[in-house]
């Protein structure tokens, strides 16, 4: 379970949602949902696939406009101001987004100069996250030519490197084998800490693991919604299944 | 311009780790030398037979206006360079962007510090500035006859900053041509199509040519007339105009494949 100490100082970013819509054609991938993640928040977005979680991100991102409603983080929308929200958030996409041809320590200074970083300060922030996710030894490694799980290690470096407040982070262990997965949330559950994390998983054990409150969206529409001890206390396979049964 | 600045370093460096650079140029070199000798071989040989079929031998006078360096060499290797340009720098622009969305690392671009202008701005400059470096490859021979045979330095100039127009053209055309497809051999079919096309259209005006204001229009969005003056050794602004409302039209339409990518 992540921890939440109710006295540690609450940092990070507020997302809010409210009435959130978005269709493709005449699809529903999301459907009204309102929702609000507090500062210093890990939270959880759990769903199968298809649910709505990705589209979700987009919005939250700015990749994607709402068809209605609105969301907005720390009080600004991704429409309006993206370059101020972007400058909020680290984003690790489902599959790894990047760059094969690169290497690690290329890959990453690449990233840190995208969120405007330069000199010494970029220089200091690749070496920090190397340390950090334990990347050194692969630095000057071609990232196509690693592991599977070296590459979603890489992946989820590039989303705090640049230290964001918020950090998003889809579906982090989809297709790696249970050691590589196990890793995966071991550098997350340490990278989280004094800042809000977005995750959005259909691993029910990883959602125990590093969040605190979650989401559930079943066919775009928000089906629970609380702490993740509660939420998933039940039967939380029923939240996932159209009829709800158990 | 830090993170423009970022986004240009990585898209040289994925364009330099592709053997599709290389090979391009090699490919601009070998080409080039041959076309460029294989016309110098024939100006030389032209003259040679003129010259000893005369009584004035090399004398200058006895030489005929129309054996000379421009309209025997220069005029048609910039005919043939404009056509490698068609056949080769789409392969080059066909992975700019469609590689991009197929890897899905368009989302991580678009969640960075970029603006969307920037990111169609970075990759159309660096894939002018490999365009440049064709020309310099290409530039090798050439120049070659301004040192050994004092053809003017002017001239050449002329002919490069065409060329150079023209590559940007052609650039501009398969980079667009990329931003809306996720295939790499879409892309590039879709710009030697469109590059074809509008080399020339002198083919339309006999389909057209009761219809003034059509054949007009057609001749004055077509490539090739537009760089006929630089190969006379004529830079004239509104043919560099023209390539510059090309390169900034297809700016525009590769902006707008972002922008719907967000709605669609």
């Amino acid at each position: 379970m992540a921890t939440d100490d109710p006295t540690r100082e609450r940092r990070g970013c507020r997302i809010q949602a409210r009435e959130l819509t978005r269709r493709f054609g005449d699809h529903v991938a999301l459907d009204a949902l309102s929702l609000d993640v507090a500062p210093g928040e890990a939270f959880g977005l759990l769903g199968a696939n298809g649910a709505g979680k990705t589209t979700f991100i987009r919005l939250v991102t700015g990749y994607l406009v709402p068809t209605t409603g609105e969301v907005t983080i720390d009080g600004l929308s991704p429409g309006g101001a993206p370059q101020a929200v972007h400058a909020r958030i680290g984003y690790v996409a489902e599959t790894s987004r990047i760059y094969p041809e690169l290497r690690v320590r290329g890959f990453l200074r690449f990233a840190g100069g995208v969120r405007g970083l330069a000199g010494d300060v970029l220089h200091e922030a690749v070496e920090r996250t190397l340390e950090r996710f334990s990347l050194r030894d692969v630095a000057g490694r071609m990232v196509g030519n690693l592991s599977k799980g070296y590459q979603q290690r890489v992946s989820l470096a590039q989303g705090f490197l640049h230290d964001p407040p918020l950090v998003i982070v889809d579906e982090p262990s989809s297709g790696l084998d249970p050691l590589q997965q196990g890793e995966v949330r071991a550098v997350l559950g340490a990278a989280g800490g004094e800042r809000t994390v977005l995750l959005c998983t259909h691993d029910l054990a990883e959602a125990r693991e590093l969040t605190q409150r979650v989401a559930v969206l079943r066919a775009g529409r928000l089906v629970a919604l609380g702490r993740t001890e509660e939420v998933l206390g039940g039967d939380p396979l029923a939240l996932f299944r159209e009829d709800g049964a158990p | 311009m830090i993170p423009l600045r970022a986004l240009i370093r990585k898209e040289l460096a994925v364009l330099f780790t592709s053997p599709v650079a290389y090979l391009t140029l090699a490919m601009v070199g070998v080409v080039t030398a041959l076309v460029f000798f294989d016309h110098l071989r024939v100006y030389n040989q032209t003259l040679f037979v003129w010259a000893s079929t005369t009584m004035g031998g090399f004398e200058t006078d006895t030489i005929p206006d129309y054996i000379n360096l421009r309209t025997l060499v220069f005029l048609p290797v910039m005919e043939q360079l404009a056509l490698m340009f068609i056949g080769l720098v789409p392969l080059v622009t066909m992975r700019v962007f469609s590689e991009e969305r197929a890897r899905g690392t368009d989302e991580l671009l678009a969640t960075t510090q970029l603006s969307p202008n920037q990111i169609v701005a970075g990759k159309f400059l660096v894939a002018y500035l490999f365009v440049a470096i064709m020309l310099a490859v290409s530039f090798v021979y050439p120049a070659t006859s301004i040192v050994t045979a004092g053809l003017g330095l002017k001239h050449l100039v002329a002919v490069y900053v065409g060329l150079f127009t023209l590559g940007i053209g052609i650039a501009s055309i398969g980079l667009v041509c990329s931003a809306w497809t996720t295939s790499q051999l879409v892309a590039a079919v879709s710009a030697y199509a469109v590059a074809f096309v509008v080399y020339d259209f002198s083919w339309a005006t006999a389909f057209v040519r009761d219809r003034e204001s059509l054949a007009s229009l057609l001749d004055a969005i077509s490539i090739h007339p537009r760089f006929g003056g630089f190969a006379e050794g004529l830079v004239i602004g509104a043919d560099v105009a023209y390539f510059a409302a090309l390169a900034l039209v297809c700016f525009g339409l590769a902006r707008v494949s972002l922008d719907l990518e967000r709605v669609r």
